[in-house]
């Protein structure tokens, strides 16, 4: 035992041994704090658009600055929509600690300039509605919800599987895009890794009992061929003369699918996907807007 | 060889307690003639090798899930037993789409009703269990479903319905009161928790919650059927025969609409805003399910009834074996991980549908995450023996026992200046 230290509480003796602080890491601790830093000024690239909405999503400070496509579809969603309704806007890379509500995209609006209540995803399309008066698309097509079920869930989920569970996407695209981002630490880029690739199992178990990636993939591709039913031989879904809110949701995932920058190592539902010429030809005509 | 659907047992009057099983049991009686088939109450996943319900065995095939087994029966007959074979495009584009709408939708709304609904659960879903299931599942599969549907549901933020959540949520708070010492114990009032007042506090979000939910999930049904009037999608010109889609739909609808509950909201729901569609479930009840089942019915079919019942078999020692070192695996902490990847693995390998490529892949993958599994494994018991040996160099941990006799203590003076030097030679530091 190492000597006992003579500034230790004689109370020390009733103790648990399990509690006591070891001399060593007791003089460390003494010297704390070494210094104490003046407080963190607020990033100025926040400051510099005062008078600009700024949508906050995933993406690279390059795509940022170009204003090109995010890589997760949640947010590409809302940034096409918001794109296709003519709002003014510029993205800002971001990640989920930085939302309030815990998951991207969210929206600063620049007006009213007092209040910078930032705006969660699920009351964007409110938000767009009163700035520039666009139609509700769901009130006026009783196939909307039940169309969009399918691209949240059907296609999701096989998305999920393709980008988290495939290891070799999983290598070559999550983890370029997610993980490796956000640290330069190993150690903490692999429990990353594993909480990512944990999240998209939780998920996919909460409906079956098994991941069974035939179902998935057959899943997504008869929602892929209803979707092309929907769409037919029109510009747009619904027979809309401007693309809207399901345009967008469809573009988030076949854009991304199809992109040959995300660097997919086996694209399953790119091959499914391609079997429907008009939604690769939708897919085509909205990226014209980026 | 007659083909055999094994499904969970009856409950709330309904031939089986889970819409997906409804919904097979239904599509069988609508396409296979009678004695091509028989109904199994087996009550129990593992029957089936791909470990879900329902599951149907043609000899030595078995095939799970509701639209797996649409398009099995089409291909073993050639496509003569297929409800859906007059659909044009359009039609099998609104099939699968509404299927999805209808699966994605309904089961949260059945989880809520039937499962987080704690007075619901307690008083009508869990002795309907006891009344289907054997001895050991009564005990083990109903927590499991119970906690499954929870999860389902949590992002709904309805957890308020759990009147368990919330007494444990109060617990807590009454607790932290005690702890932090603001309040002596005897005088903290003693909330009686009736289930009127816990709803009480949150009955209004609740029911703003509830009303915008049961709407999504009617509203786009009612107008559907307002149009077609017979069935969701009649399968033919003349609106006479129903679909698979309809099929599907009537067994969410049917559990929503048929239990007879403590707390009904679901039902109430149905009732008020679509009654097109309650009168369509009861119509296609009467057509595709037949009169009030009972679990008595299920296991021990004498009299004859619309559904070919087949009694299942005695449950044997050796299944009850595994069910019970299932269950213990699956709650060890490690052991359930791996079995995580091995289900994952099976899965995989028993599809032929696989190019072997792809296989090799998702193996290799599943292999990997067990691998990683015992690296963890590893490092913790490395961590942990660090730990002890630093604690123990350090004199944290000491094992001497002092205040002891004298004469151990004398012992130990000997000891603790030989020990700090062994420990620095066994971690060589």
């Amino acid at each position: 035992m190492p000597p006992k230290d003579p500034e230790s509480p004689p109370a020390e003796t009733n103790a648990s041994p399990f509690f006591t602080v070891p001399a060593p890491v007791k003089r460390l601790f003494d010297k704390f704090p070494l210094t104490t830093y003046p407080a963190n000024e607020i990033p100025r690239r926040v400051q510099s658009h005062d008078n600009v909405n700024q949508l906050f999503v995933f993406t690279d400070a390059r795509g940022a600055r170009h204003g090109r496509p995010s890589f997760n579809p949640q947010c590409l969603k809302w940034q096409a929509y918001l794109k296709f309704v003519g709002i003014d806007f510029e993205i800002t890379p971001s990640n989920n600690h930085a939302s309030p509500t815990g998951a991207l995209p969210f929206l600063l609006p620049s007006l009213p300039t007092d209040t910078s209540n930032p705006i969660p995803s699920h009351k964007l399309q409110k938000w767009a509605i009163e700035q520039v008066h666009c139609e509700e698309e769901q009130q006026l097509n009783l196939r909307f919800e039940v169309y969009a079920s399918l691209l949240d869930h059907r296609i999701r989920n096989a998305w999920l599987y393709m980008l988290y569970l495939d290891s070799e996407n999983f290598n070559a695209v999550a983890r370029r895009l997610y993980v490796n981002p956000a640290t330069t630490n190993s150690m903490v880029r692999a429990a990353l890794c594993h909480q990512l690739q944990q999240a998209a199992r939780d998920e996919l178990l909460k409906t079956s009992r098994y991941i069974d990636a035939a179902d998935l993939e057959g899943d997504a591709g008869g929602a892929f061929e209803a979707l092309s039913t929907l769409l037919g031989k029109d510009e747009h879904f619904f027979g809309r003369p401007n693309p809207g809110l399901f345009d967008a949701s469809v573009f988030a995932y076949t854009q991304l699918i199809l992109d040959d920058n995300m660097g997919w190592k086996r694209n399953r539902l790119g091959q499914l996907l391609k079997e429907h010429p008009n939604l690769v030809q939708h897919r085509n005509r909205l990226l014209k807007f980026f | 060889m007659v083909l055999q659907l094994h499904v969970w047992g009856p409950a709330f009057s309904l031939p089986s307690i889970d819409a997906q099983c409804l919904a097979a049991i239904a599509y069988c009686s609508e396409v296979l003639p009678k004695d091509s088939w028989e109904l199994i109450a087996s009550s129990d996943p593992s029957v089936s090798p791909t470990g879900e319900l329902p599951a149907l065995q043609n000899d030595s095939v078995w095939v799970s899930r509701f639209r797996n087994i649409v398009d099995y029966l089409r291909q073993y007959s050639e496509g003569d037993w297929d409800l859906d074979q007059n659909l044009d495009e359009v039609q099998k584009a609104d099939s699968v789409a509404f299927s999805s709408f209808v699966e994605s939708r309904g089961q949260p709304l059945l989880d809520l009703s039937l499962y987080v609904t704690s007075q619901n659960y307690y008083t009508n879903t869990s002795p309907a269990y006891g009344a289907l299931l054997q001895w050991p599942n009564q005990w083990i599969l109903p927590p499991k479903l119970h906690a499954a549907a929870k999860t389902r549901t949590e992002h709904l933020g309805l957890s308020s319905l759990d009147l368990q959540a919330m007494e444990d949520q109060r617990q807590r708070e009454h607790n932290a009161a005690v702890a932090s010492g603001q309040i002596p114990k005897n005088l903290l009032p003693s909330q009686p928790s009736t289930v009127s007042k816990l709803l009480g506090r949150t009955a209004q979000t609740n029911q703003f919650r509830l009303v915008a939910l049961t709407a999504d999930f009617f509203e786009p049904l009612e107008a559907m059927l307002a149009r077609t009037k017979t069935y969701l999608l009649p399968a033919d010109k003349d609106n006479e025969t129903p679909s698979s889609l309809d099929c599907l739909a009537l067994a969410y609808l049917s559990l929503a609409l048929v239990p007879d509950l403590a707390f009904p909201w679901l039902r109430d729901a149905m009732r008020s805003k679509a009654p097109l569609l309650a009168a369509y479930t009861e119509r296609m009840r009467d057509r595709c399910l037949g009169e009030d089942s009972t679990p008595a019915q299920a296991f021990k079919p004498e009299e004859p009834s619309k559904l070919p019942w087949r009694a299942p078999e005695r449950i044997s020692v050796s299944t009850v074996g595994k069910t019970l070192l299932g269950t213990l695996a699956d709650n060890t902490p490690f052991l359930s991980e791996v079995r995580q990847n091995r289900r994952l693995k099976r899965a995989v390998e028993e599809d032929e549908s696989f190019s072997s490529v792809e296989k090799q892949a998702l193996s290799s993958y599943a292999d990997a995450s067990t691998k990683d599994m015992f690296v963890s494994i590893a490092a913790v018991v490395a961590g942990t023996a660090a730990l002890v040996g630093y604690m123990v160099q350090v004199g944290l941990l000491s094992f001497e026992r002092r205040g002891a006799d004298e004469e151990e203590f004398e012992e130990d003076v000997g000891m603790s200046h030989f020990e700090p030097e062994s420990v620095n030679d066994i971690l060589g530091i």
